[in-house]
């Protein structure tokens, strides 16, 4: 048990590993540890489905009435879902009072255990973020046995992040698009993109309703232009105001971003946004191992899990070390100019003061820091 | 009596307006106040020094701006021209020698406007060639382009046009005309795009997308 801290910690015997056979690392010698000799270890899949026995039993596997009418609660039904549910509560415990379990288990349920009950990002002091970064790497390098770099960058004095986009250069090469999966270990199953490139006919304007985001022919096409979107970091995110758990939030940097641990997947935000800024795992994220990129930041392309609002965060890993974004490094045309909105002698100053610029639905008095100009 | 408790009253009312618009939320009417508000005093600390240490680097002055651009001549294979190049393009030209430079094909503006000499100069090939003759050195070739580009030279100067070398943040680092241009043949090619989602395709296919 560490002081200092905002929830209880459990201490699964890794700190003093000499305790074994007689009494458990927990210095119980009665109730869970003793209760249930037989389940030595379980594995995350285990776990989840005690858990979910725990809340709604049998149910989950009935339909109908079936649910109610098909109930046999006898005694011995009445102490098996007793069981399962002091199981979750007990379950890191009982890991740590086997003694066949590894002490890498040991240490995985401790960390799963921390995880479980650390606040909110927005909330952590320096150290705490360190903390939980330092153990998302240790959980990854225990699951796979790879070693990842995870930073906690805060956003760094004088900087607010601004971005334009050249429609006059977009040819819709979509190289930004490809870049960004990389970048941002976006799922390849459901092939979630942060970056929409909409073909447009020329003379007609902005009609997305009309666009094509999807194209697959040579481009640039014959009377066509194109444009992208993506997340325009607004200076008053409609997105933010809506989130029922503060699980997104503007840095002091300007950039939008999530707590993917602590969003409950509601999907307000994505309903609140007005320029389809944002996306929803509908299923687990998976990217193969060789193709994950290492280099991560805990608010931007760390893995995301099933059930969580992710978008693009300005490449938050690249930006805050004065790098651009993977849109902007990869883009051919040099459509794409990224910069320091605080910094007079900044290029995308210059566009901003020099450039015709406008912003998409400026009337909604969201101020994106998206600008869009021409030649 | 009537009207002191009526000041008192409008006192109170105003009081309770001043304080309650001094709200955070609201603390600039718009982006660009608050662009204009917070930029100064500028003392941003971060540098791009460290992605630029690979990237051989000029720096060149236009106007007001002054920043880095690209080394050049390293990065042409066969610099210098004068290796091969000794006596002037005249005296070489039908004499027999191996041909060169067969895989180059002018396309850049139109045949009566514009040919090799427009920026070479064929006595002196180590130099390119302004349009009134005087020499321009092969590093500071967005010289010759500005010539005739100056809508997208006055952009590149001031970072609208071009892309950068690496980060965003200074000192500031910027492609020159030929880093993303060839220029014998300075527009960009069609082709596939690198990207196609083929669950898009599927969901439009059954008209699951709004």
């Amino acid at each position: 048990m560490s002081d200092n801290k905002k929830w209880y910690s459990l201490d699964l015997g890794l700190n003093n590993k000499k305790e074994s056979s007689g009494t458990c690392g927990c210095g119980k010698t009665e109730g869970s540890c003793n209760s249930s000799p037989k389940e030595e270890e379980l594995s995350a899949d285990e776990f989840y489905e005690a858990a979910i026995n725990a809340s709604i039993g049998e149910e989950r596997h009935r339909d109908g009435f079936e649910q109610v009418f098909d109930v046999k609660m006898d005694r011995r039904s009445a102490f098996k879902k007793l069981t399962a549910s002091l199981l979750i509560g007990a379950g890191a415990v009982t890991t740590s009072c086997s003694v066949t379990t590894g002490s890498d288990t040991k240490e995985k349920a401790q960390i799963d255990w921390e995880e479980q009950f650390k606040g909110n990002y927005k909330l952590m002091t320096d150290e705490e973020k360190q903390g939980t970064i330092n153990r998302l790497m240790r959980s990854y390098e225990l699951r796979t046995h790879k070693k990842i770099n995870m930073t906690a960058e805060n956003a760094a004095e004088d900087v607010l992040f601004g971005y334009a986009f050249n429609i006059s250069k977009c040819q819709g090469y979509m190289n930004c698009v490809s870049a960004c999966v990389e970048e941002n270990n976006q799922d390849r199953n459901s092939e979630m993109q942060y970056i929409r490139i909409h073909e447009m006919k020329d003379g007609e304007g902005f009609k997305f309703n009309k666009a094509d985001d999807n194209y697959y022919h040579e481009v640039p096409a014959e009377g066509h232009f194109y444009m992208g979107t993506q997340c325009f970091h607004c200076d008053n995110p409609p997105c933010v105001e809506v989130c029922p758990v503060q699980a997104t939030w503007k840095e002091e940097d300007g950039l939008v971003v999530i707590d993917y641990d602590w969003c409950v997947g509601c999907r307000y935000c994505m309903a609140a946004c007005p320029y389809d800024g944002r996306r929803f795992n509908w299923s687990k994220p998976e990217v193969p191992e060789q193709e994950v990129n290492k280099n991560q930041h805990y608010l931007g392309n760390r893995m995301r899990k099933k059930g969580v609002m992710e978008k693009c965060t300005f490449c938050v890993q690249r930006t805050r070390k004065g790098k651009n974004p993977a849109c902007v490094e990869a883009c051919p045309t040099g459509a794409r100019i990224f910069g320091n909105l605080l910094d007079p002698d900044s290029t995308i100053r210059w566009v901003l003061e020099n450039k015709k610029v406008f912003r998409l639905k400026e009337d909604l008095g969201t101020e994106p820091k998206f600008w869009y100009f021409m030649d | 009596m009537k009207n002191r408790t009526l000041i008192y009253l409008v006192v109170l009312l105003l009081g309770g307006t001043l304080i309650s618009c001094k709200e955070k939320e609201g603390e600039y009417h718009s982006i660009s106040d608050k662009i204009e508000a917070e930029s100064k005093p500028y003392h941003g600390n971060l540098t791009s020094d460290e992605l630029l240490v690979d990237t051989e680097l000029i720096k060149i002055t236009e106007g007001e701006n002054t920043f880095l651009i690209p080394e050049r001549k390293s990065q042409i294979k066969s610099f210098a021209c004068i290796e091969c190049h000794s006596k002037p393009l005249s005296e070489m030209a039908g004499t027999d020698i191996q041909k060169a430079h067969w895989d180059i094909k002018l396309s850049h503006a139109n045949g009566d406007a514009m040919n090799c000499a427009t920026c070479h100069n064929g006595s002196n090939m180590n130099n390119l060639n302004s349009l009134t003759g005087k020499d321009i050195d092969f590093n500071l070739s967005y010289k010759i382009c500005s010539q005739c580009h100056s809508n997208q030279f006055e952009d590149w100067k001031g970072g609208a046009h071009g892309k950068k070398v690496a980060g965003w943040a200074p000192p500031r680092a910027s492609n020159t005309c030929v880093n993303c241009h060839n220029p014998h043949s300075p527009s960009f090619e069609k082709r596939w795009p690198v990207q196609f989602n083929t669950k898009t395709a599927i969901e439009r296919n059954e008209g699951l997308d709004h």
